[in-house]
This record gives C-alpha cells, sequence and structure tokens, in this order.
C-alpha cells in the first residue's frame, strides 16, 4: 500500500497534504504519529464522564491534527463535534459521536494497514 | 523613542546585514506551545533546520520557561486551546510582565471565528496562522516575524550600548565627586541618587505631557547625571556653617547661600571639558537650582522659564528628598504629606507643569525611590547592554560573561540535583511554584504548577490547610528577617516522613514592603528527627527502672504548673531505709532488685496523669494532682511502697508538700518537700510528713537543680562524698 493510497482508503487528501507540507518522508511520519495520539480516547472518556471541557479540548485538538494532515472525511466530522462542544455541555446529538467514531475506526484502519505493508 | 543619529545608523547598517543565516552565527530560539505532540513536531520539523525549538505542551510550562529566559527567545508560537492555561491567557501573562514587547508571537490555531483572530491580535499577538498550514507559509511569516524584531532589537541595543558607554565613562567620575560632597555634608548617601531617579522620571513625564520642552532621551540621560553635582559648590561653605546643627543665623544663611554660584564658578573655571554636555547641564544645575518660578529665588532671581528646565526639575527633586528624608534637624515626612506641601506652595514656588508631572506622577515617584526599582533599572540597563554586546561582531568580553553566566547556571543545576533536597521557589504575580527537577521527581508532582494552593496533588502530600501554614508562617517574617522554617510531615508513597520547610520570602521595597514570592528547600529529616526523638526519650529516662530522671522529671512538670497555676499540685519525696544496708549486705544486684519493686509499685500507686521519677540513687519524687483532702493520697501511697522482698524489709521516708498560694514555683514545692523528708527521717524514718512552717528552716544543702549530679556524675547520692549524707547519717 503507498501513502496516497492510504489516502484514499481513508477519505483524505493526499494531494493537498503534500503540497502544503512538501515532503512525502514528513507526512507519511506523522501519519504513522497519528495512530499513537491519545486525543481520541481522551474524548471518548471525557464524554462518557461528563467532562465537557476536556471533551472540547480532545475533540479540537483531533480537528486540528486532521487538518493539518488533510484527513477530510475525520477532520469533518470532528470539527462538527468541536463546535457542538463549544458550550462545553456534553449533551450533544449522538450521531455526531456516533460519525467521529466510524469516522476514525476507518482512518485508524486505513493507517493500519498502510503501517503493516511497510513492515512495521 | 530613539534619536538616530547617522553615525548610528551606519552601525546599524555595517551590523545588521550578515546576522541572519551565518553559520557563526547562534541559531534563532522558537518557543512552541501546543498541548499535541504532533502539531509541536510538525511545527518543530519545518523549523528545525534553521532555529533552536524549544517545546512546551501547555500555557504553564510555556510561561514558566518565559518567566526565566523570556530575553532568549526570538518568537512564541502559541497554541490558543490547552488544559492548564489556554493562549489567550499565556498572551495576557505575557502583557502583564511586558515580556511581549520583546518576544512576538505568533498564534497558530483552528480557531476560526474573527472574534479569537481578533482578540489575538489585541492582546499584541503579531501574527495569526490557520490550521491547516502550509510549510512553505509558516516559515516565511516566521523568519520575517523574527528578522523584523531582531532588527528593532538591535537598533534598540545599539543605541543603548553607545549612550550607555559614554555615559559609563563620565558616570563613575560624577559618582565619587558627588559622593565626596554627600558625605561632606553629612548628608544621608542616598540623596543624590535620589535626586537623579525623580530628576529622569519627572523629565520623561514632563516630555510626555507637553513638548514645550524638547527633551531627547540622550538629553535626559545627561540631565540626570549632572543633577548629581547640584551641589558640588557646598565644598566651598565653612564646615561649622555647612554641619550646623541648629537654625542659621543671617549671617549664616547668606553664605550658605552662595554654594550655587560657587559651584557653577567651579565648573566654569574647568580648564578642559568646559562644553562637554554634562558639564553644561551641571552648570545650568548647579548655579539656579535655588531659583523660585516667581523670581524670588538665588542668586540671579530669574522668573519662570528663564530658568532652565534642568534646574527646574532639580529644584523639585531636592525640595522633594529633602522634606521626605531624615536630617538631624528634622524628621521624614511622609510621602502624600510631602507631595501636599509642594503643590500647596509651602516649599517653594515651581513650574506648575513641572507640579502636574509630580502630582500625576505621585505613586510612581513614591515607589522609585525604592532600592529595589533602581536595582532592576541597573539590571535592565546591563541586560541590554549585555544584548548588544553579544549581537554586535567582536564582543569577546560579554562572551565571556555569557559563558560564566551559563557556567553559574549549571553549576547551580548541579549542586541543586546533588543536594537531594526539594527546591522550590514561587511567584505571587504568576502565582507559580516552581520546584527543582529532582524536588518534583521526588514529590512526583510537575516542575511548575500553577495555583498550588488548589493543587490536589499537592494537598494530598502536605495535608489540608497547608497553603493557610506555610502563609501564617510567611506572615510571621519581616523585610530585616525574611527566613523562617517549619516542620511538616509529608505523605509520600504512603508514609508519613518528617521533613523541615526552610522558605525565605521575597519582601519588595513597596511602603508598606509586600511578600511577592518565596524561595525555599524542603529536606527530609526524617530519619534524624526520629534519632532525636529516640535519644531525647532515652535521656530523660534512668535506664535502671524506665521512670523518668530528674532532668525529665522538671521537664514534664514545670509547663504542667506554668500552664495551670489554679490547680492544686503536691510534691512528694521519698527515699528507702537503710538502703546503704541493703546494698552493703546482699550487693548491687540485690540493691537494684529493691529499686526496680519500688519503682513497679510506684507505677501502680499512681494515677496515669501523676508523674514520679528516680531523682537519685534511692530517691523518688512523685508528683500529683488533687482536689480536697491530700492525707488519704498521701497514705495509701506510702502504703503501697512499703513491704518485704527477699526478707529484707522495705521502708521508705517521705516529705510532702503542698502547693499552698496559686503559681508556685517547682522550686519551692521540691525544697519544702525535701525539707519534710529531712523531718520525717530525724522523727526516726519509716514515716512521712506533710510540710508546715514549722520545717521552713531546716537546712537540706541541696537546692531542687543543685548540680551535684553534674558534679559527682551518676553517684550514688549515698556516697559519702556527698555532702548530704553527712547530716543524714
Amino acid at each position: 500500500m503507498t501513502l496516497q493510497e492510504c489516502y484514499t482508503a481513508l477519505s483524505g487528501n493526499y494531494d493537498d497534504v503534500i503540497s502544503r507540507l512538501k515532503s512525502e518522508r514528513l507526512v507519511q511520519k506523522f501519519v504513522l504519529k497519528f495512530l499513537d495520539d491519545k486525543s481520541y480516547e481522551l474524548l471518548l472518556n471525557s464524554l462518557s464522564a461528563g467532562n465537557g471541557e476536556e471533551a472540547f479540548r480532545a475533540a479540537h485538538t483531533m480537528k486540528g491534527m486532521c487538518q493539518n494532515l488533510s484527513f477530510t472525511l475525520l477532520g469533518n466530522s470532528s470539527a462538527a463535534l468541536t463546535e457542538a462542544l463549544r458550550g462545553l455541555d456534553t449533551n450533544v446529538d449522538p450521531a455526531l459521536v456516533e460519525t467521529v467514531k466510524a469516522d476514525y475506526l476507518k482512518t485508524s484502519e486505513a493507517i493500519s494497514a498502510f503501517k503493516a505493508s511497510l513492515g512495521l | 523613542m530613539y534619536i538616530l543619529s547617522f553615525q548610528v545608523e551606519s552601525l546599524v547598517l555595517r551590523s545588521i546585514g550578515p546576522f541572519y543565516g551565518q553559520k557563526e552565527m547562534l541559531k534563532e530560539k522558537i518557543l512552541i506551545v501546543d498541548d499535541s505532540e504532533m502539531n509541536r513536531s510538525i511545527l518543530a520539523d519545518m523549523l528545525a533546520d534553521e532555529f533552536e525549538i524549544t517545546e512546551a505542551e501547555n500555557g504553564v510550562e510555556a510561561v514558566s520557561i518565559l518567566q526565566n529566559h523570556s530575553n532568549e527567545y526570538s518568537l512564541v508560537l502559541l497554541d490558543i486551546v490547552m488544559p492548564e492555561m489556554g493562549g489567550f491567557d499565556v498572551l495576557a501573562v505575557m502583557n502583564r510582565f511586558g515580556w511581549i514587547e520583546d518576544v512576538p508571537v505568533i498564534m497558530v490555531s483552528a480557531e476560526t471565528a474573527s472574534e479569537q483572530i481578533e482578540r489575538a491580535y489585541e492582546l499584541g499577538a503579531t501574527d495569526f496562522i490557520m490550521r491547516p498550514f502550509d510549510a512553505s507559509i509558516v516559515h516565511r511569516r516566521v523568519v520575517n516575524t523574527i528578522l523584523l524584531y531582531a532588527k528593532q532589537k538591535k537598533l534598540v541595543s545599539i543605541v543603548e550600548e553607545q549612550i550607555y558607554e559614554k555615559e559609563q565613562n563620565s558616570s563613575l567620575m560624577v559618582d565619587i565627586l558627588s559622593h565626596i560632597v554627600e558625605f561632606r555634608n553629612g548628608e544621608s548617601g542616598l540623596h543624590i541618587q535620589h535626586v537623579r531617579t525623580l530628576t529622569d522620571l519627572l523629565l520623561h513625564k514632563l516630555c510626555a505631557v507637553t513638548d514645550r520642552y524638547p527633551l531627547t532621551e540622550a538629553d535626559i540621560s545627561v540631565i540626570s547625571m549632572a543633577s548629581a553635582l547640584h551641589d558640588i559648590g557646598k565644598i566651598g561653605i565653612d564646615d561649622k556653617i555647612l554641619n550646623k546643627p541648629g537654625r542659621l543665623t543671617d549671617e549664616e544663611f547668606a553664605v550658605m547661600k552662595t554654594h550655587s554660584a560657587i559651584g557653577a564658578q567651579m565648573l566654569e573655571d574647568l580648564p578642559v571639558h568646559k562644553n562637554n554636555p554634562i558639564v553644561v547641564r551641571a552648570y545650568e544645575i548647579c548655579r539656579w537650582h535655588h531659583e523660585r518660578y516667581d523670581g524670588r529665588g538665588y542668586p540671579d532671581g530669574l522668573k519662570g522659564d528663564d530658568i532652565p528646565i534642568s534646574a527646574q526639575v532639580v529644584a523639585l527633586a531636592d525640595v522633594y528628598d529633602a522634606l521626605t528624608s531624615e536630617r538631624v534637624y528634622k524628621k521624614a515626612i511622609p510621602h502624600d504629606e510631602a507631595v501636599d506641601m509642594i503643590l500647596n506652595g509651602k516649599c517653594g514656588s515651581f513650574n506648575p507643569v513641572l507640579l502636574e508631572c509630580l502630582a500625576q506622577n505621585a505613586l510612581h515617584v513614591k515607589n522609585a525611590l525604592s532600592i529595589d526599582a533602581q536595582k532592576t533599572s541597573k539590571r535592565q540597563q546591563i541586560r541590554s547592554f549585555a544584548d548588544a554586546v553579544m549581537q554586535s561582531k567582536g564582543g569577546s568580553a560579554s562572551e565571556r560573561t555569557l559563558r560564566l553566566l551559563d557556567y553559574e547556571r549549571m553549576k547551580h543545576n548541579f549542586f541543586a540535583e546533588m543536594s537531594e533536597e526539594i527546591q522550590f521557589e514561587y511567584s505571587a504575580g504568576t502565582d507559580i511554584l516552581k520546584l527543582s527537577p529532582w524536588g518534583a521527581r521526588k514529590l512526583g508532582v510537575p516542575e511548575n504548577i500553577i495555583s498550588p494552593s488548589e493543587n490536589m496533588a499537592l494537598s494530598a502530600l502536605l495535608g489540608e490547610g497547608w497553603w493557610q501554614r506555610i502563609g501564617d508562617l510567611l506572615n510571621t517574617t519581616t523585610p530585616e528577617k525574611p527566613e523562617c522554617s517549619r516542620e511538616e510531615q509529608l505523605l509520600l508513597g504512603g508514609e508519613y516522613r518528617w521533613y523541615n520547610i526552610i522558605i525565605r520570602a521575597i519582601w519588595s521595597d513597596d511602603n508598606p514592603p509586600q511578600i511577592t514570592g518565596a524561595i525555599g528547600k524542603a529536606v527530609d529529616i526524617h530519619d534524624a528527627r526520629m534519632r532525636f526523638n529516640e535519644l531525647k526519650e532515652k535521656s530523660i529516662r534512668d535506664p535502671l527502672t524506665g521512670l523518668l530522671n530528674r532532668a525529665g522529671a522538671r521537664e514534664q512538670i514545670e509547663p504542667r504548673i506554668h500552664g495551670f497555676p489554679d490547680h492544686k499540685y503536691a510534691f512528694a519525696i521519698f527515699d528507702i531505709d537503710f538502703f546503704k544496708l541493703a546494698n552493703d549486705e546482699h550487693g548491687h544486684q540485690f540493691g537494684d532488685k529493691v529499686l526496680s519493686y519500688i519503682a513497679q509499685r510506684l507505677n501502680h500507686s499512681i494515677r496515669q496523669s501523676d508523674l514520679c521519677a528516680r531523682i537519685g540513687g534511692d530517691e523518688f519524687l512523685i508528683f500529683f494532682e488533687y482536689d480536697t483532702d491530700i492525707h488519704p493520697i498521701i497514705a495509701r501511697i506510702f502504703k503501697a511502697l512499703c513491704g518485704v522482698i527477699d526478707g529484707f524489709e522495705v521502708h521508705i521516708s517521705m516529705g510532702v508538700s503542698e502547693m499552698q498560694e496559686e503559681g508556685e514555683s517547682y522550686e519551692i514545692l521540691f525544697r519544702r518537700a525535701d525539707q519534710a523528708l529531712y523531718f520525717s527521717k530525724r522523727a526516726g524514718r519509716a514515716q512521712y510528713h506533710l510540710y508546715d512552717e514549722s520545717m521552713k528552716d531546716i537546712l537540706t544543702d541541696r537546692e531542687p537543680d543543685s548540680d551535684y549530679e553534674e558534679r559527682y556524675g551518676e553517684s550514688d547520692p549515698k556516697d559519702p562524698k556527698n555532702p548530704k549524707n553527712h547530716e543524714t547519717k
């Protein structure tokens, strides 16, 4: 699997990220790093614990990372959730959360497959 | 702000050109503040080739780094939404401490709302980069911003350096000269310094409120320096008049008044340097600092703005400081009162614009005279000097200074690490507690803690109310004696351990002074304290019987007598009859057995709240409290202590004293019990007596705390060397 194919699988914009960050090596490094980031777990935990402030921050961080990496699909859904959480109330439309979960799954599976194909 | 002469400009052109991108130059430092490691990493990767990167994962860390090193950073890249402390708060802190003036900030955020961006600019951010960002744009903007600021900084530094250098040469001589005058006048060593600071302050204010007096920064600096020479003419005044404690006669005053003309003359007669700006200004100041705005001053009776502005300002500064300082002939007048007096025209006639400057700046004036303010400005001067030298070429001296500074910092860190002490510093301004790396690891808390009073981890370590306890402790310090210490138990890894917390409060030089922070350390004294307790316990106990010894008894009894002077206490002292006989006949081991037996009986026959002690070889003391009738208690104890052990019949003789008046001392009660004991012995032993007035002349050869134990060590009181025994036998 190439990096470009990985981007297709996670519904991201490969051309955009390469034009911005300039180097395929850098993009690959950060894409692989994405799996280590704890924001997603923090988001889910904060939501179930009812901690609106923490949930907002986690969603916000995730949105920022997705935008940096041009992960369009997950970027959009986490941006929508971020806006919903801006009031710092965890009582948000469950559909928004479900979309983020589904998109995260798709994204992380694509990256894992890419990682596996690199023999890592 | 700064007037650049063409000479300075050419210097700038020579030195700015090659500063950026050259290998031998230091890399500019950038601080990246973002809670997402990946975001920091992306930015760092983009910039790492050309810049030295420091990362901070939240606002608290960022503030803490800037607090100590703000002048080292050329740029801050700042995220907005972060835990602990967000980006806007960081900007607010940077504003509060003025760091924003020197360190540009570029906000990097996924925030797109225009009010957020607006707010960032309002708080002084230089630029705003939106996510997702483009590598080349980030790079371009970072470089532009750094270039822009670096140019500005360099200009400022170069100008400052030039002025500073020029001033340096004269400043030393002026200081020495003015100090000589001051010394001869017997004035406080601070007068010159105060006049100089005030002059500087008033001139700056004056330039801000009016353009009637076109003064450059350099002019102000020269006038302030020249102000130090205002009384130089007093060198020509007779000592007897100059230092006369009482009021001057009219003739004497007339002589005194000549000092302004004399000073001016001295400067005018200088063979060289007559046209030096300092000398020119000093002439104005010396000659005319006793002129009055209304024309009624001396020596020339100049009026209004015929008096040079330099002399007008120094005259006002001189009067203010004279009022607020103590002199042989008067007390110091408080600041507010002094300002009122001046404004109401009680201390001469001044330019109304200058009076306005004083009134508007009243508080500032007061603070500026604090020693700290002067020190700070000195430090700032030196720092800008160091900055300039560092950035200009060929500054070998300052490189060495910087290396030394680095060395000092390294040394400090090393010793902090080796000392195994928890070191800390707290600043009330930022409300941040900084711990030494070793200390933070030891306590398992972050090195930087914002709002420590609300920190749960610290509460768990130190127990509830610790902030209040330490606060109370700090409030016991004074600016003269800022050190304090307190022993606290810390809960570390489930175990309580004793620490000695030693703190030095940082007092401001405000009036009244305030505590602005503290530095200190916590030292583990647990083992030492436990050993001390153990030793202390040992030192107050008799090893054979486990009872208190004489010193221990006194130590425990006295606080009770003093603590409850209205309680009724009694002393009973007894010894074992013919104990020496038993010792001689049956051996020392038997003697010890008897003593242990008595101690055991004693323990059983007194109440928990009573005390008993072995105060000598076979002598014991009982201290107890009673309510009404003492007799049944004594009878019971006396009876309990008699008995047969291994065929040896144990009898005791006892003397008892009860408290006759409130608040009687240990010594009195002890002596009376001792006298009653002697009475019992003389009456034939095996009995007890309560002290009464008839016994008051009995000599016992001993005071309650006689030093015979010290003199004879642990000697048996029945030893013939003990003078007491001559009487009992």
